[in-house]
C-alpha cells in the first residue's frame, strides 16, 4: 500500500454514497452542458456573421419586399463590394408542421460569394448553378428527410400560388460545426418567371460587403438616404443587428437560462460539500487514528481533497458522456415538433468548461471540510466514540 | 516492587508539576494538578483510576496527543513543549506505539494493511515494509489473518492487529489506554499476555490504563489516579 493508494480505498467506505454524489454531479454537469450548448445554439447563427456584412431590408418591415432594380443602385454606393439578394418562400410540402424546414430564394450567380461559409462539391455546385429550380440542401436536411441528388421536392405555397418542384442538386456542409445545414435554397429566376406580372422583380432582403467594416455605418446611411423618399424606403444594418432583431426578445430567457446554469453549480457546491462533510464527520476517529500514528495535518487535508477531485473527475465523466445523446434526442424531440433549430454541437470549451467547473467546485466543496481534517485536535477526535 | 532498580536507569518518560485544565464558561476544570512523574525505560507501569480521573489524559500529555496547561513533558530525551506539531507528529510516528480501548483499525483496511499504515511514513520501500508487516503480525500470531477486514476479526483479533500496528514500527514507548476494557476474559488474556511477553523479551516500555485489577496485576508498577492528583 501506498499513501496514494490509502486515499483510494479510504474512498470506498460507503460507496453508495459516493456513487450517488458522483451521479448528482454528472447530472449536474449534464445540466451545465445542455443549458450552455442551447444558449450556444441561439448565438451560433451571430457568432459567424461577419463584420463586412451588412443587411439591406425594407424600412417598414422585414417581411416587406424591395424592388430588384435596387440592385444595380446599391452597387453604384462606394465601398460595395459585392451583392446579392435572396427572400423567405416559405413553402410547405404539406400542411403538417412535423415536415417544415426554411426555404428560400437566391441569387445563385452571387449568393456564394457572399455567403462563402456554406460549401459543396464543384460538380454539385456547378449543377445547382445551371438549373434554376435546382436546390441547395444542407447536410442535416437532406439527412432528415433522406433525400439524395437527383431528387424532386415539391413545396405548396399561399403567397405564391400553384405547386413548385424542385429538384436536389446539390448538398452543402458549413465551413465550421456552428454553420446552419437545415437550409433549402433554390434559384430567384425559378420563382420570379412564374409569378404574376404585379409580383415579379420583387426581392427580400439584400446583402452587401463592404471593402472596410470601420465605414459600414457610412455606407449604410448613404443607402439608406438614396431610397428614403421612394415607395420603398431601406433600413441598412449590420447582418449582425438584423439577426439580433429576431432574437433580442429572447435574450432576457437567454439571460435566465445562463443564470441557471450558474445555479446549478452552485447546487453541485452544495450537494459535494454536504457529502464531504458527512464523510468527515464519520471518519473523525480515524482521521484522529491516523494523526496519532504520526500522519500530519496535509495528510489527512489531502485524504479529503483526493476524495473531492474523484468525485470532480468521476462526475464530469458521467455528465460529458451522457451530454451528446441527452443533446441530440432534445434536438430530435424539439424538430419534431417546432420544426429544425439550427445545428447543436458541444463546443470544445463548453467540454473544458464543464470539466474545470466539475473539478473545480467539487475541490471548492472540499475545502472547508480538509480544513476541518486538518485542525482535529487528536486527543478530542480520539474521545469520540464512531 | 523493582523500586530501587528503577532508580538506576534513566527514565524514558519524566513529567515535572504537570496540570491539564479545561476551560469551559469561564470556569478552570482541573483534569490532572501538579503531576510529578518518572517512568524508567523498559518498564511495564499501569496507572488505574476511577472514571474521569484523567488517566487517559495523562496518556495523551506522555504520548504527545495533547499539550498541558502548566509544566514539563519530557519523553525520550525530548521536551514535547518545544516541538511544533508537525515535530510532534513526526516523533510520535517514531517513537510511540498505540493500543487504543477500541481498536481503532481503520474499517477498510485489511489487518495486514493497518498494520502497514504507520510504516507509510517511514523512508522504507514496499518491499521492507512487506516484512516489517509480516513480522509483526506474526509474533502476535495472526499471520493467517492478514486479509481480513477488522468485521471479520473478533475483538480480541482486532486488538491484536493494533499491537501488531503499535510494534511495527520498533517504538521505544507503547501506549495502551484500557487495552482490555472491551474484551472478553479470554481475549483479554491473550491481549496481557502479549504486552507482557513484548516487555519481558522486547524491553519495551509500556504504559497502560486500567480499572481492572487482573490487567494491572501483569505490570511491574502500578500507580494510581484520583481527581487528577497522583496519589
Ligand atoms: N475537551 C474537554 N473539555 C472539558 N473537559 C474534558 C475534556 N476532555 C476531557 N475532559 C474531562 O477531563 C476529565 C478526565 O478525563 P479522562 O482523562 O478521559 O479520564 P479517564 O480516562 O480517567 O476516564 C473528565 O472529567 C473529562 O470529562
Ligand atoms: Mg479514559
Amino acid at each position: 500500500m501506498t499513501l496514494g493508494q490509502l486515499a483510494f480505498k479510504d474512498l470506498l467506505r460507503n460507496p453508495t454514497r459516493l456513487l450517488l454524489t458522483v451521479l448528482a454531479t454528472g447530472i449536474g454537469v449534464l445540466a451545465f452542458v445542455f443549458l450552455q450548448t442551447v444558449i450556444s445554439v441561439f448565438y451560433s447563427g451571430l457568432a459567424v456573421t461577419q463584420p463586412d456584412r451588412l443587411a439591406v431590408r425594407s424600412k417598414i418591415s422585414i417581411t416587406q419586399p424591395l424592388p430588384l432594380s435596387y440592385k444595380r443602385r446599391i452597387e453604384s454606393v462606394p465601398g460595395v463590394t459585392r451583392i446579392t439578394y435572396a427572400g423567405w418562400f416559405g413553402g410547405r410540402m404539406s400542411e403538417t408542421r412535423e415536415d417544415f424546414f426554411p426555404n428560400f430564394y437566391v441569387d445563385k450567380a452571387t449568393y456564394l460569394k457572399v455567403y462563402d461559409e456554406y460549401v459543396a462539391p464543384a460538380d454539385q455546385l456547378a449543377a445547382w448553378m445551371a438549373d434554376p429550380c435546382g436546390a441547395m440542401a444542407g447536410k442535416s436536411l437532406a439527412e432528415r428527410f433522406d433525400w439524395q441528388i437527383g431528387d424532386r421536392v415539391t413545396l405548396k405555397n399561399a403567397v405564391y400560388p400553384g405547386e413548385w418542384t424542385f429538384t436536389v442538386r446539390g448538398i452543402y456542409a458549413g465551413r465550421t460545426p456552428q454553420i446552419d445545414t437545415t437550409l433549402f435554397a433554390f434559384g430567384y429566376r425559378c420563382i420570379n418567371e412564374r409569378l404574376p406580372e404585379e409580383l415579379r422583380d420583387y426581392v427580400g432582403i439584400y446583402t452587401i460587403v463592404v471593402d472596410d467594416p470601420a465605414r459600414s455605418a457610412q455606407v449604410a446611411a448613404q443607402i439608406d438616404a438614396m431610397f428614403a423618399n421612394s415607395a420603398y424606403p431601406t433600413r441598412t444594418e449590420s447582418e449582425r443587428s438584423f439577426q439580433m432583431s429576431f432574437i433580442a426578445m429572447s435574450s432576457a430567457i437567454l439571460t435566465a437560462v445562463r443564470i441557471v446554469a450558474y445555479g446549478v453549480l452552485l447546487i453541485l457546491l452544495l450537494v459535494v460539500g454536504n457529502t464531504l462533510a458527512m464523510n468527515v464527520r464519520e471518519k473523525t476517529v480515524d482521521l484522529a487514528t491516523l494523526r496519532a500514528l504520526g500522519f500530519r495535518r496535509r495528510h489527512v487535508a489531502a485524504l479529503v481533497l483526493v476524495e473531492s477531485l474523484v468525485i470532480g473527475l468521476a462526475g464530469a465523466a458521467v455528465g460529458l458522456l451522457l451530454a451528446p445523446p441527452v443533446l441530440s434526442g432534445f434536438v430530435r424531440v424539439v424538430s419534431e415538433s417546432f420544426g429544425p433549430i439550427g445545428t447543436v454541437v458541444i463546443t470544445g470549451p463548453t467540454y473544458a468548461l464543464a470539466l474545470g467547473a466539475s473539478v473545480g467546485v467539487a475541490l471548492l466543496a472540499g475545502l472547508l471540510p480538509a480544513l476541518r481534517a486538518a485542525r482535529l485536535q487528536v486527543a478530542e477526535g480520539l474521545r469520540r466514540i464512531a | 516492587m523493582s523500586e530501587a532498580a528503577q532508580v538506576s536507569v534513566a527514565p524514558i518518560v519524566r513529567l515535572r508539576d504537570v496540570s491539564k485544565a479545561y476551560f469551559r464558561a469561564g470556569m478552570r476544570l482541573p483534569v490532572l494538578e501538579h503531576v510529578d512523574l518518572e517512568i524508567a525505560e523498559g518498564s511495564f507501569i499501569a496507572f488505574m483510576g476511577p472514571s474521569g480521573s484523567g488517566k487517559s489524559t495523562l496518556l495523551n500529555l506522555i504520548s504527545g496527543l495533547d499539550r498541558p496547561t502548566e509544566g514539563v513533558v519530557e519523553v525520550a530525551g525530548r521536551d514535547l513543549g518545544r516541538l511544533s506539531d508537525g515535530e510532534l507528529a513526526e516523533w510520535r510516528a517514531a517513537n510511540v506505539g498505540f493500543i487504543f480501548q477500541l481498536y481503532n483499525l481503520i474499517p477498510v483496511l485489511t489487518a495486514a494493511e493497518n498494520v502497514e499504515l504507520p510504516l507509510l511514513l517511514a523512508p522504507l520501500n514496499r518491499a521492507e515494509r512487506r516484512r516489517h508487516v509480516a513480522a509483526a503480525l506474526d509474533l502476535v500470531g495472526l499471520s493467517p489473518r492478514v486479509h481480513h477486514r477488522p468485521t471479520q476479526l473478533s475483538g480480541g483479533e482486532q486488538q491484536r492487529v493494533a499491537i501488531a500496528r503499535a510494534i511495527v514500527t520498533d517504538p521505544r514507548l507503547i501506549i495502551a489506554d484500557e487495552p482490555t476494557g472491551d474484551l472478553d476474559r479470554k481475549g483479554a488474556e491473550q491481549v496481557l499476555d502479549m504486552l507482557q511477553e513484548l516487555h519481558r523479551a522486547l524491553r519495551r516500555t509500556i504504559v497502560m490504563v486500567t480499572h481492572d485489577p487482573h490487567a494491572a496485576e501483569r505490570a511491574d508498577l502500578v500507580r494510581h489516579l484520583e481527581k487528577g492528583r497522583l496519589l
